[in-house]
């Protein structure tokens, strides 16, 4: 990956980056990637898919096998952590439990011999910034879940790091809190133009607060792109399966039908011969009388989610099948055991690499 | 607390729990308040309840230590050995203690955790008498030195403060090793991290972070090492080779050549005061020191 100039003066480029811990397959295994400068990127995986690794890695507290690490046009990979200009928020926050709230934010203006009146001024700004003034004499004991996780991302932006690294910020906290934490961190980077990787396995995290995302499995970048694109155009399997609810079809392909196994065709959005396999989002199916769609179907179950109805559908050759759809439609037919016709745009489904 | 339980667990009534702690309270009224109290009434008597029939109240015992100065002497003697052995085995421990609670593989910490508490089951007596071979006229240290050309004249070790210093810290070091990295291994090495990320070399993250949390470590540690040296017998008088006087030495001469028991009690109690106001300065020092929760 060759620099660019304009916007990514400061960007982040980690280039064939690898780790092995001697166990087995390697826990990041040639990961390249470029984060813009002033973006929100994140990486989205399974538990053990590499992703604390990596964002170790670019922090310098583990030392890749090979690959490099670049911040703007500096090679940092042999930097220490300590001169990196990093800010990490950790999973479990590793607030300093000796020292008070504003101790703990002074912590990094401190190392940097900031004079003392800045270090006041700085930390006081901080705390007004993630809303904890008036909490700085207490101890990170005495805070609740989101007021520490406020603490830490107060103490990691404080010190103004070209690249903030969150791994599973949000991790620890319950529902409620953390959507109200997710806009507070989205309105926060927006704000100060931060420069941020972001850990997650909440893929729904990922796809309401990432300008891209880079989604990881077994060491490796299954795809990378703006979440509308993984979302609507996943390339393989895991993909699909990973991101949002799914229906994976299987058949035969002969030219731009798929022959599927109930003895029906699916309308391809490209050629293709022999096996293959679309994903279809739940959303994109719309309900039709029986006969008139592409596909009849049997309602199983439908189960009410407020402002749609999920239904799980039997298709022929017992296949199954889940469709969402708003709630006013067709409300007599959504019982179970009622028989409907299911129609799609023909470029709704997406082919898979992986048949 | 056996009263004290979860949700769902059988209470026990008050009746049962105290049942439940006299053995406990039993050993602890046998084996420590009475001799405790016996020695403190010992100290202000005029003479064996035993033997004397009438024995009177007195403090010439005290009186007696406190107008001599061989015996203010003796136990300053016996703390500044008590401090010194102290700081030696924190320095030695520590590092070491850093090591065994940090080490990532298995073999090395079990290897180190084997190297600690072998000596400690050799028993005090034999590591004494090691360290007579060492320290001997033509013993290692001195057989070495020579064979080396470095001294003409073997080193008198054997009698020196140092020399009952370094063998009362190898005897003792174990101690604080176990103490300390009990408490190091609790401590999260993400804080660490978190202090390198913030810009903290590893020194400084070492210094502002590990080193403060592990305080109650340094604390308990301390006080086991220095509650041992100051109660330490065999050694200041094997190594001290009978020039160096310790309290417990005296204590030890007044019961068994001068049968004066309550001499002895009393420089016993004078001893345990000490030593209770030196550990209470050092609790009010460390609780102030930045790393105390
Ligand atoms: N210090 C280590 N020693 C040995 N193996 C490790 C170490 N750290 C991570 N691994 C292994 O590397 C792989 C990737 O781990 P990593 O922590 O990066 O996963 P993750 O994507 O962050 O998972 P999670 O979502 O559960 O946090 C895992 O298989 C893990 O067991
Ligand atoms: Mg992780």
């Amino acid at each position: 990956m060759a620099e660019t100039g304009g916007q990514g003066a400061r960007a982040l480029a980690l280039q064939s980056l690898s780790k092995s811990f001697g166990n087995g397959a390697p826990a990041v295994d040639n990961v390249s990637l470029r984060i813009e400068e002033g973006e929100f990127f994140s990486l989205l995986g399974p538990s053990g898919c590499g992703k604390t690794t990596t964002l170790r890695m670019v922090a310098g507290f583990e030392a890749p096998d090979s690959g490099q690490i670049r911040l703007g046009a500096q090679d940092i990979t042999p930097l220490p952590p300590e001169r990196r200009d990093m800010g990490m928020v950790f999973q479990n926050y590793a607030l300093f439990p000796h020292r008070t709230i504003a101790e703990n934010v002074a912590f990094g203006l401190r190392m940097r011999k900031v004079p003392k009146p800045e270090i006041a001024t700085r930390v006081r700004e901080a705390l007004a910034l993630v809303r904890l003034t008036g909490f700085e004499d207490r101890r990170p004991a005495q805070l609740s879940g989101g007021q520490q996780q406020r603490v830490a991302l107060a103490r990691a932006i404080v010190i103004n790091p070209a690249v903030l690294l969150c791994d599973e910020p949000l991790g620890a906290l319950d529902k409620k809190l953390r959507q109200q934490m997710q806009f507070e961190l989205k309105t926060l980077h927006r704000r100060l133009g931060l420069t941020m990787i972001y850990v997650t396995h909440d893929q729904e995290e990922a796809l309401t607060m990432s300008d891209r995302i880079a989604v990881m499995r077994a060491g490796k970048v299954a795809q990378c792109g703006a979440p509308r694109e993984i979302y609507d155009r996943p390339v393989d399997r895991f993909v699909a399966d990973f991101i949002g609810d799914t229906n994976i079809l299987d058949g035969e392909a002969s030219g731009l039908a798929l022959l599927m196994p109930g003895g029906w065709r699916l309308p391809l959005p490209e050629a293709r011969q022999g096996r293959a396999s679309v994903a279809l989002r739940p959303e994109r199916v719309r309900l039709c009388p029986p006969g008139a769609g592409l596909v009849d179907a049997t309602v199983e179950e439908a189960n009410f989610l407020g402002d749609s109805v999920l239904l799980k559908l039997s298709l022929p050759g017992e296949q199954g099948m889940l469709a969402r759809v708003p709630r006013h439609a067709e409300a007599g037919s959504l019982e179970p055991g009622a028989t409907l016709g299911l129609t799609w745009q023909a470029d709704d489904p997406v082919m898979l690499a992986d048949a | 607390m056996a009263a004290v339980t979860a949700h769902g667990a059988p209470t026990l009534p008050r009746s049962s729990a105290w049942l439940l702690l006299t053995p406990a309270l039993a050993m602890f009224i046998l084996f420590f308040a009475v001799p405790f109290l016996t020695m403190a009434t010992m100290s202000v008597l005029s003479g064996n309840p035993m033997v004397v029939p009438n024995p009177r109240f007195t403090t010439r015992h005290f009186e007696r230590i406190l107008d001599d100065v061989y015996y203010l002497e003796t136990l300053w003697i016996t703390v500044r050995l008590g401090l010194s052995t102290t700081i030696v085995s924190l320095l030695i421990g520590y590092p070491l203690a850093l090591w065994l609670a940090r080490a990532r593989s298995r073999t090395t910490r079990t290897l180190l955790m084997m190297a600690v508490l072998a000596p400690m089951m050799m028993g005090l007596v034999v590591r004494t008498y090691a360290w007579l071979a060492m320290y001997s006229n033509r013993g290692v240290i001195n057989g070495s030195l020579a064979w080396l050309g470095l001294t003409d004249e073997p080193i008198q070790f054997l009698g020196s403060e140092a020399a009952v210093v370094v063998a009362l810290a190898h005897i003792y070091v174990p101690f604080m090793i176990l103490t300390l990295s009990g408490v190091i291994a609790r401590i999260d090495t993400r804080l660490e991290e978190a202090a390198r990320g913030l810009g903290a070399s590893s020194a400084a993250a070492f210094l502002q972070v590990t080193l403060p949390l592990s305080m109650p470590g340094i604390l308990a540690g301390s006080l086991l090492v220095f509650a041992l040296a100051i109660s330490a017998y065999v050694t200041p008088i094997v190594i001290g080779n009978y020039n160096i006087q310790t309290l417990p030495m005296l204590v030890y001469q007044q019961i068994s050549s001068s049968f004066n028991l309550g001499f002895a009690a009393a420089l016993g109690i004078v001893l345990l005061i000490v030593a209770l106001l030196l550990v209470g300065a050092y609790n009010r020092v460390m609780a102030r020191a930045p790393g105390a929760a």
